[in-house]
């Protein structure tokens, strides 16, 4: 397969799945509160409608307001190029490493933040600086997590570790990646806006994060942030279901049926995250914004925790 | 055609600043003049400067001796040499003081008919000349000289203008801390002299006993740490900064602070050379605490200028891990990490020059439109001044390490020299290694936040105050200065690779390693024995994935939603009158949530006056809030207080003021001297 092909399947690939995990969390969410809850295609619909509808700007703004949903959309569909969904097909188009993928991410974050203060709104300040506090304590756990699945796999190219997570014996009983899997879960949670740390379905001053930088959009621009974010959650989503749980290497057929296997197991790990995430939501509460700190704590020690046990158990 | 040596270019460019500096004083009665051919010749000098340094670093290699002084006093020269490591600091400050020369053509008119523009002009091209001379000397003892008077020429540029007590305290705090740390220096060079007997920079160290080496490092670190800015010798930067005019802050945060990497690099790794593994550790530590303090500091401050002062002791701790991984791993013998980690020290010295230098160019233009600096009064400035804002947004982006810039380029590199340092049986190197990379995840996106806070609260949303609203767009030669030193960052951020072949040689001269090996392309490359191949991206490749990507969603949003329709309509108000610039956040609550989380580090304290006669009634509210200097209070503070108690008591027991007993003092120190010459 050619990376062009490779290239354009990832990236429909993660256009196409992202919407559905919103989807299948607010499902699972609804069948907790016993409701029937919306379809599971729901945010497709959404997305559609807002490109569709004409775009309200605030008179205060400037060409920041407008340039931060590209860049979002940008900078999320390129991370999205970047985790392999299928390992069978090495990836030779788009090298993509773990740091690079950090940074860029905060390309997307470092607008989305501007594009809070550009509207000279209430909401958008509040929301650009819990965001901005919530990134600092998230980023050092995120970067330790990374790198101690790369040291394990003697890389720091994501396509290389997950390539390398397929030869060993089952990762997810081994205490590097029980501890890599825990730490990311709940990067996963802080990064992508979800209960404990923010609330993604509420409008209240008091618990929102996200949502209040992007308060004021509307439209196209709206429709841009929303898949942005949510692409964002599924690169996350990707990285910890094929580092943690590779299934690549029991297909045994080989062509376009293997890919079309491989696509299905993907699809099922990530559903199955999904609703792992969902769980999750419904069992906790949305925490007092500055006991967040402790989640982050947490998160940093486990993935400390997983690099000491790299060296003690690895080798 | 015949082209210059490397010698004739440099003396051409010497030549230049000296009458840069002449004009200054010639013309001084015409201030327009004056300003423009002091310039002018400023940025010619500075163009042949950066010829000599890019050919040199280029081809050549070999020390070249500038200019030879003769003079009779025999260890003590006045040679001027320049090898690999000089030509890449003077491609630094020629870069830098080219454009920031341009900028200055705008800049000092604010000058005119209210300050000595001649005296200014005078001290900015000397100060520059001091720097070269600093960065090219052969000589202990001249370099120490060099070192003095770019020292005492910075304090006079940043007391300019010292109508208010606030400026003289910050030029106080500048002029003795740098005095300290030259004190150290001197100590140092003493030292080298008593063992080698000789100043020479390019000489041999190896008469020097181990215990020396270990005491003359510190002594350096000292010595130059000070002028770094590392935290705890950075009290000075945000007291300084602030005070100096815009285009003497972007110099000395540019390129002044970086003498001291040179000296670092020139007298601990080239002169003494690196044995002990603690040196390097030393340096990572050091590193790491003012990469996440720094920003920390940089975060919580609503002066423009204080905070990229901090962040500037934010990226000095990026350059010091960068050095403290290639000093370890060169006391380990391990080359290859040694040239990365080298490499990227040198890479985000480089790019610091620039983007720092550009954004304080920015605050200047600031400043000058706007008459103050408090992010409380700024506001919506990208509708007033356009340029500056597309400039200063690309600095920050650059300096908050962000794809696809310089910044995030050599970012990576430190990370991959880390990641390469990371190896079996090494428990304490280990542990050290992920927590740097710890501390480099937290600085970086703390610098996002302190950016995306700069530019956020000063250019986006509503004008604070009258200050924001009255800003017109500066000159085009000012924000033509800014530009010329924030597109390389874009550049070198897509090309990195054009930075590592130029300083292949430097490297390889350093480290006895190349990085580049087969570079091919715009890739950035990063080698170990554990990964064959090592690890690589492509800038370049981002870069372009990313337009295509941009240019793909902006087609499917055009194809799916049709013809773009927007309507202009007023921010929500929360359903009150109209917004006004006051409902908007602030810069100090922009920070609020990181200074509560890490209050144990900022001791944050408030104060809330009501005023009117019932607390449910208030006529009036002050709400102050402060955060509490650590450093200075408990570490400064004492010393300081013991150093005047002490000085206080010697006036009455020693130094009185009688004549009778100074003349024993003379007599008694000629005795013990004669005595000592008898004995030793």
């Amino acid at each position: 397969m050619n990376s062009l092909t490779y290239n354009i399947l990832q990236l429909t690939v993660m256009i196409l799945v992202a919407p559905l995990i919103n989807g299948i969390i607010r499902k699972v969410k609804a069948f907790t509160q016993k409701r029937k809850g919306a379809p599971l295609l729901q945010m497709y619909f959404d997305l559609f409608k807002l490109i569709k509808k004409n775009t309200v700007v605030s008179e205060t703004s400037s060409w920041i307001f407008k340039a931060a949903p590209y860049v979002v959309i940008t900078t999320a569909l390129g991370a999205g190029l970047m985790v392999p969904s299928v390992t069978l097909v090495a990836p030779s188009g788009f090298m993509g490493d773990i740091i690079l993928l950090v940074y860029l991410l905060a390309l997307g974050r470092f607008f989305m933040m501007l594009a809070g203060l550009d509207t000279g709104s209430t909401f958008g300040g509040m929301g650009s600086s819990r965001e901005a506090m919530i990134s600092a304590l998230m980023e050092p756990s995120i970067l330790i997590t990374l790198f101690t699945a790369g040291l394990a796999a003697g890389t720091t190219s994501i396509g290389g570790i997950m390539t390398k997570v397929k030869e060993m014996p089952a990762p997810l009983t081994q205490p590097v990646f029980i501890m890599f899997f825990l730490a990311t879960l709940i990067i996963i949670i802080a990064e992508t806006s979800r209960i404990p740390v923010d609330d993604p379905s509420t409008h209240l001053e008091l618990t929102m994060v996200h949502e209040a930088m992007i308060l004021e959009y509307s439209g196209r621009h709206l429709a841009m942030m929303e898949l942005g974010a949510s692409v964002k959650q599924l690169v996350f989503i990707t990285l910890l279901v094929n580092i943690c749980l590779p299934l690549d290497q029991l297909i045994t057929i080989s062509g376009i049926g293997a890919i079309v296997l491989s696509l299905l197991l993907y699809l099922v790990k990530v559903s199955a995250a999904a609703v792992l995430i969902a769980i999750i939501e419904v069992n906790t509460v949305k925490f007092r914004f500055f006991s967040v700190p402790n989640l982050a704590a947490l998160s940093f020690i486990l993935a400390f925790i997983g690099f000491l046990e790299y060296f003690v158990l690895w080798r | 055609m015949v082209i210059p040596a490397v010698g004739t270019l440099l003396g051409v460019s010497i030549i230049l600043f000296v009458s840069a500096a002449a004009a200054a004083l010639v013309f001084s009665h015409w201030q327009k003049l004056c300003n423009t051919a002091s310039n002018i010749l400023c940025m010619a000098a500075s163009v042949s400067g950066i010829w000599a340094a890019i050919r040199h670093l280029l081809a050549g290699g070999e020390k070249v001796v500038i200019l030879s002084v003769g003079i009779t006093v025999p260890i003590i020269s006045f040679d001027l040499a320049f090898d690999r490591l000089s030509a890449f600091f003077v491609l630094g400050l020629c870069i830098l003081v080219f454009c920031v020369s341009i900028y200055s053509i705008g800049y000092v008119s604010h000058f005119y008919g209210k300050r000595n523009v001649g005296l200014f002009q005078l001290l900015f091209s000397t100060f520059i000349l001091s720097m070269f001379f600093v960065l090219t000397s052969s000589n202990a003892v001249f370099f120490y000289i060099a070192w003095e008077v770019m020292a005492l020429l910075s304090y006079f540029l940043v007391v300019f203008e010292s109508e208010h007590s606030e400026k003289q305290k910050a030029g106080m705090v500048y002029i003795i801390m740098t005095h300290i740390g030259t004190a150290f220096l001197m100590i140092a060079f003493m030292m080298m002299y008593s063992y080698t007997k000789s100043f020479d920079l390019y000489g041999d160290s190896s008469a020097i006993p181990q215990p020396a080496r270990n005491v003359m490092f510190i002594l350096f670190l000292i010595g130059f740490g000070v002028k770094a800015g590392v935290i705890p010798l950075h009290i000075w930067l945000p007291y300084a900064h602030p005070a100096a005019p815009g285009n003497v802050s972007a110099l000395m945060s540019g390129i002044m602070i970086k003498t001291a990497v040179y000296g670092l690099l020139r007298f601990v790794l080239v002169y003494l050379g690196v044995e002990n593994t603690w040196w390097g550790m030393t340096l990572l530590v050091l590193g790491m605490i003012s990469a996440v303090l720094g920003v920390a500091y940089a975060f919580v401050e609503v002066n423009i200028k204080k905070l990229l002062a901090y962040s500037s002791i934010e990226n000095i701790g990026i350059i010091f891990i960068g050095l403290g991984i290639a000093f370890i791993a060169f006391s380990k013998g391990n080359r290859t990490i040694g040239a990365l980690a080298l490499c990227a020290s040198l890479f985000h010295t480089f790019n610091h020059t620039l983007f720092k230098g550009g954004l304080f160019l920015g605050a200047g233009s600031i400043q000058h439109a706007t008459h103050t600096l408090d992010m409380e009064k700024l506001g919506g400035l990208i509708k007033k001044m356009p340029v500056t804002a597309v400039f200063m947004l690309g600095g920050s982006l650059a300096i908050s390490s962000v794809v696809p810039f310089n910044g995030f380029a050599s970012e990576w590199l430190t990370l991959q020299s880390l990641f390469g340092m990371i190896g079996k049986g090494q428990a304490v190197l280990n542990i050290a290694a992920i927590v740097a990379v710890a501390a480099l995840a937290i600085a970086g996106a703390l610098a996002a936040a302190s950016f995306v806070k700069l530019f956020g609260i000063s250019f986006l949303g509503l004008g604070r105050s009258e200050h924001s609203e009255h800003a017109k767009e500066v000159s085009p030669v000012m924000y033509t200065g800014m530009g010329i030193l924030i597109i390389p960052c874009l550049v070198l951020g897509i090309f990195p690779s054009l930075f590592l072949k130029l300083t292949d040689g430097l490297v390889t001269e350093l480290a006895g390693q190349s990085v580049t090996g087969n570079l091919g392309g715009p890739l950035l490359l990063a080698r170990y024995e554990a990964a064959p191949g090592g690890n690589s991206i492509s800038p370049l490749q981002v870069a372009a994935v990313l337009l295509i990507l941009f240019l793909l969603a902006l087609t499917v949003i055009r194809l799916v939603g049709g013809r773009y329709l927007e309507r202009r309509y007023g921010t929500w108000d929360c359903g009150f009158e109209a917004l006004n610039s006051r409902m908007q956040y602030t810069a100090t609550g922009f920070s609020k949530p990181i200074q509560i989380v890490f209050r144990i580090l900022f001791r944050p304290s408030r104060e809330l006056k009501v005023g009117g006669d019932h607390q449910y009634h208030p006529k009036s509210m002050e709400y102050t809030v402060s955060t509490e200097p650590i450093f200075e209070k408990y570490i400064y503070a004492p010393v300081v207080k013991m150093v005047t108690d002490l000085s206080r008591r010697m006036k009455f027991a020693v130094q009185t003021g009688s004549v009778h007993r100074y003349l024993i003092y003379i007599f008694v120190a000629v005795l013990a001297l004669m005595l000592y010459n008898r004995i030793a």
